[in-house]
């Protein structure tokens, strides 16, 4: 088991935002988590990545407890995060955004990460001194994603890479997931996409109101009269 | 020419070159001292009220290594090379601790409340240390350093234009008659045995240096302002050197290292910098220790350069003031702007005081504030965003 | 009709108080007590005023000391100028000298309050503490008022006019709680807590917020116009960033917003220090404890605010560290007195006044940010409440 959480419950002030949540990620898995706004999703990555910390529960990768660790000691045992809404550094250029998706490392081949990155994202390289603030919001993404690439990850966590792109961007973003998972990333991956998150995923859970209410394959969740009628749209 | 025309126009327009210059020298002092508050703001929005005071306990720590080396004695100019550097670092060093405490103590467990309470605990930090600094620290303790260190006091004089030959002729012939006179007259008088009244000849002697000299002052001011001069004390000429430096290196650590990115990325978001790996906490730490260092720098060179200003709790009051209205002005956040703003700062303060306000200077500076704030509220270099609590 | 007769019946009840106190004090204290009624009424119509302005409107202003000096110096100058011809007794006078002085500082809330509509939070605080500088540093080198010397103002009252002083301070707080009352006053509220919400609602965000300031200017005014008269003499340094520093203390103490706070914390914190005046040798042993036990009393309060959730153990956290600071000082002190160079050194009371001011600032922020009472009012209506 690469990640598990078990039973964690967590809170924003008074509002019990998860309530007692549990999942599990195996190596090399694509895991989707659909649920509405409000639902708790990016709450349980930003308590995975330890941006929150769960009141109580446990929360297990590679057999190492990581509830209660801080959130850069996180990244150095292999887990990047995407965060929500992009969250790039405006201030800086696309290539000081790349190299500080590398912060945590000190090896001679970072600057061949970089390259690797530019080559599945053409446009990044196109854009390599520009401010990242100038960025396009689907270029923006592209950055998020490969920032969080640069530190190696064992497991991505992607928080809505689709939000707010069109279509046909929408669909690169997905085959880039895909890619990477054959390359051997596992990736946790949050989505109001239900359809497409569903489609790329092995396993995925639904989160409503704060609580995991389904798990099942993404083929099987597809197919599931609840779900259809819930996220897919009947 | 028409530059030349100008400056025969009057007194006052050959004395602006040297005005300006001693303007910019000042604002390199507060620019210095400008970048611990643009920076702290910057990561933590916090306007750290407590800096000036942070820039009072260098100076104190100045004071106090420079009694440990000299004792109460003059300094001897030969040991100038390895002493004053020690009193640099000796004053960067707890300027930087005491900044890292206050963050560490202070400042950190408030992160999360609403940010007008650490507002509120700056001020409160920053009375704090200059009342209860009281307590404990000497007031005005002798001698002053800038006494000890006093051929720094001397200063070099440039001329733009050279005075005019005859009256430079004049200033130069009275200037000899007068040594001559001194000289006579200081001969007379140790002729005179101790505790008796000197004789009428020694008065008339006296009398006549004191003409002599009077004359000659008269002339060597004439001969000044014929022509247009920059004078520089030397001590702030090494400080206008040694800030520099310290920007530089400021510059290269912040824009080309890793430990500078992480501080950018801090200050851009919490949360983002955290999951790149970043150690958000000790990042702040970080730039608590570079901006209270400046401080720090600043204010052993201003104890040692800068002669007039005595020391006691009160110290950064002022200069920190000045320098919160210069990084405000450049824009605060932004680090070239601190400098630019402090520079500006500087140079308006020298103006104010060449038209001869000089008794409203310090109310200047919060008028260049509050006209800043009014029309361009994110500085001149910064973005124009206000802040919202 | 009840409704006149109970308010007509409370504003007898309160001049009646006013005259009251005014006997008591002349009766029976000493003059140096006299003294701190008077300045304790000042300080609460200082606090009361800031408190519309930074509580209730959310409108962080540092420098209300320029308005209480702008009062001052008004009045002052008034009286100086035209008193002359003594057209009025000095009972009349002094009150119409008030309201210049209330006048000319809330022209100068008005200009200050300006800037509040385009800066938020830390800008609008250093505008305003620069707007205090600049007053002071003009009436040092103005010659009119003295300058840096000071200035006589003749004639000053005769004896202390205590009941006046109360008035304006209890018409302070009236006018502030009546205010919250209504509904332009929960406007006030409403631009403090969000100013875009609050427009949306049809609050007047602008003129609100000038409001505030003109009108807390005006009471700060007012208490300078009083104090000129008071004294009979006015100096710059008598308005200098700490008294607005003070002034803020009392506000951040009572708790933000609630003008019941601001009252009960003036009255703490302009006669407490006063006390310690007098006092001509405290030991350094002693300070020190003091500053020892502070520290373990903050970080004992947040360890049980941050790690303890049952509610038994946190109701006794306060009043247990209070009491252990108070336990460690004592017992501090006494082992310190043994190190030679702290048990010998002592300084004067009116040295560490201020020092109180600063540690009150930093301690209450790490323990308790949101003051005594926080947004909350204490009267005879949360008594009742707190039977039932």
């Amino acid at each position: 088991m690469m990640l598990s959480v078990r039973g964690i419950e967590v809170y924003y002030g008074a509002i019990h935002a998860l309530k007692s949540v549990s999942l599990e990620v195996e190596q090399g898995e694509i895991v989707s988590i659909i649920g509405a706004n409000g639902a708790g999703k990016s709450t349980l990555l930003r308590t995975i990545s330890g941006l929150l910390k769960p009141r109580t529960g446990e929360i297990e990768f590679r057999g190492k407890r990581i509830d209660g660790i801080a959130a850069d000691e996180i990244v150095r045992l292999g887990i990047s995060h995407s965060p929500e809404g992009r969250r790039i550094f405006t201030n800086m250029s696309v290539q000081e955004n790349l190299q500080l998706g590398a912060f945590i490392r000190h090896d001679k081949e970072i600057d061949q990460d970089q390259e690797k990155v530019m080559e599945r994202f053409p446009r990044l390289r196109e854009r390599i001194k520009q401010n990242s603030g100038t960025l396009s919001g689907g270029e923006q993404q592209m950055l998020a994603i490969g920032r969080a690439l640069m530190s190696r990850p064992s497991l991505l966590l992607l928080d809505e890479p689709s939000l707010g792109l069109a279509p046909n961007l929408v669909t690169e973003i997905f085959s880039i997931v895909l890619e990477l998972n054959k390359e051997g990333t596992t990736i946790l991956l949050v989505e109001q996409n239900a359809h497409r998150a569903l489609e790329v995923a092995h396993r995925a859970y639904v989160l409503e109101t704060g609580t995991m209410v389904l798990s099942d394959t993404g083929k099987a969740l597809l197919a599931n009269p609840k779900v259809k009628e819930a996220y897919l749209g009947g | 020419m028409a530059v030349d025309h100008l400056f025969a126009a009057g007194v006052n327009f050959g004395s602006l070159p040297a005005q300006v210059v001693n303007g910019i020298l000042i604002g390199s002092l507060y620019a210095l001292i400008a970048l611990g508050y643009t920076m702290v703001y910057g990561v933590l929005r916090l306007i750290n009220f407590a800096h000036g005071e942070v820039y009072m306990l260098g100076a104190y720590t100045a004071l106090f290594v420079s009694w440990l080396i000299y004792g109460n004695q003059v300094a001897p100019v030969h040991t100038f090379w390895w002493a004053l550097p020690t009193m640099l670092l000796a004053s960067m060093t707890v300027s930087a601790l005491v900044g890292v405490i206050l963050e560490r103590f202070a400042y950190r467990p408030l992160r999360n409340e609403p940010r007008i309470a650490s507002l509120i605990t700056a001020i409160g930090l920053s009375l704090l240390l200059q009342f209860g600094g009281q307590l404990f620290l000497p007031v005005a303790p002798p001698p002053n350093i800038n006494a000890k260190v006093n051929p720094y006091s001397d200063s070099m004089t440039f001329y733009l234009k050279p005075p005019a030959k005859p009256l430079a002729d004049k200033a130069s012939s009275l200037e000899a008659e007068a040594t001559a006179t001194e000289k006579a007259y200081n001969e007379a008088l140790s002729g005179v045995p101790s505790g008796e009244e000197p004789g009428p000849t020694v008065t008339a002697l006296r009398n006549n240096y004191f003409e002599a000299r009077n004359a000659y002052e008269e002339a060597k001011g004439a001969a000044a302002n014929s022509g247009v001069s920059v004078t520089i004390p030397k001590g702030q000429l090494i400080m206008f050197v040694v800030t520099m430096f310290l920007m530089a290196i400021l510059r290269h650590l912040v824009m080309f290292t890793k430990q500078g990115r992480a501080m950018r990325a801090v200050s851009h978001d919490f949360d983002s910098a955290s999951l790149m790996g970043i150690n958000v906490n000790s990042t702040v730490t970080f730039t608590f220790i570079l901006g209270s260092a400046l401080a720090g720098a600043g204010a052993m060179m201003s104890a040692t350069f800068i002669s007039g200003v005595k020391i006691d709790t009160f110290y950064g009051l002022l200069p920190g003031v000045k320098a919160f209205v210069a990084a405000v002005l450049g824009g605060i956040g932004n680090i070239p702007g601190a400098v630019l703003g402090g520079l500006l700062m500087g140079v308006a303060e020298s103006l104010v005081i060449w038209v001869g306000w000089g008794d409203y200077k310090d109310a200047v500076a919060f008028l260049i504030l509050i006209g800043v704030l009014m029309f361009r509220p994110g500085g001149l270099l910064g973005s124009a965003k206000v802040e919202k609590v | 009709m009840s409704f006149w007769i109970r308010r007509l019946a409370s504003i007898a009840l309160a001049v009646g108080g006013c005259f009251l106190i005014d006997w008591f004090a002349k009766e029976n204290l000493k003059d140096f007590i006299v003294r701190l009624v008077v300045l304790a009424a000042l300080y609460i119509t200082l606090a009361v005023s800031l408190n519309l302005i930074n509580g209730i409107t959310g409108q962080f202003s540092i420098g209300h000391a320029a308005f209480y000096q702008v009062g001052a110096y008004a009045a002052g100058l008034a009286t100086v100028t035209f008193y002359k011809s003594q057209p009025l007794g000095l009972a009349l006078w002094i009150p119409l000298m008030m309201l210049v002085g209330g006048v000319t500082a809330s022209v100068a809330g008005l200009v200050v309050g300006l800037p509040s509509l385009r800066l938020r939070g830390d800008y609008l605080a250093i505008v305003t503490l620069g707007f205090g500088e600049i007053i002071r540093i003009v009436t040092q080198n103005l010659k009119v008022v003295g300058a840096a010397s000071g200035m006589a103002v003749e004639p000053k009252m005769s004896t202390p006019m205590i009941w006046l002083a109360w008035l304006l301070a209890i018409t302070s707080i009236a006018v502030c709680r009546n205010l919250l009352q209504t509904a332009h006053g929960l406007g006030f509220l409403a631009v403090r807590e969000d100013e875009i919400a609050s427009s949306a609602m049809g609050v007047n965000v602008t003129r609100t917020k000038v409001a505030a300031f003109v009108l807390g200017s005006a009471f700060a005014g007012m208490a300078g116009g009083f104090l000129a008269h008071y004294e009979g003499f006015l100096i710059p340094t008598m308005f200098t960033m700490d008294v607005s520093f003070i002034i803020l203390t009392m506000v951040v103490l009572g708790g933000s917003g609630s003008v019941t706070g601001s009252v009960i914390a003036a009255i703490l914190l302009s006669t407490l220090p006063e006390f310690l005046r007098d006092i001509q040798q405290i030991s350094m042993a002693g300070l020190v404890a003091a500053a020892i036990s502070i520290i373990a009393g903050v970080v004992a309060v947040r360890y049980v605010s941050q790690h303890v959730h049952t509610p038994s153990t946190r109701r006794i956290a306060y009043p247990g560290a209070i009491i252990g600071s108070i336990i460690l000082t004592v017992v501090l002190s006494k082992v310190l007195a043994f190190i030679p160079t702290l048990a010998n050194a002592s300084t004067d009371g009116s040295r560490i006044r201020l020092v109180i001011f600063a540690v009150t600032l930093v301690v209450l922020m790490l323990v308790r940010p949101q003051g005594l009472l926080g947004h909350r009012e204490f009267g005879w209506g949360s008594l009742r409440r707190s039977e039932a």
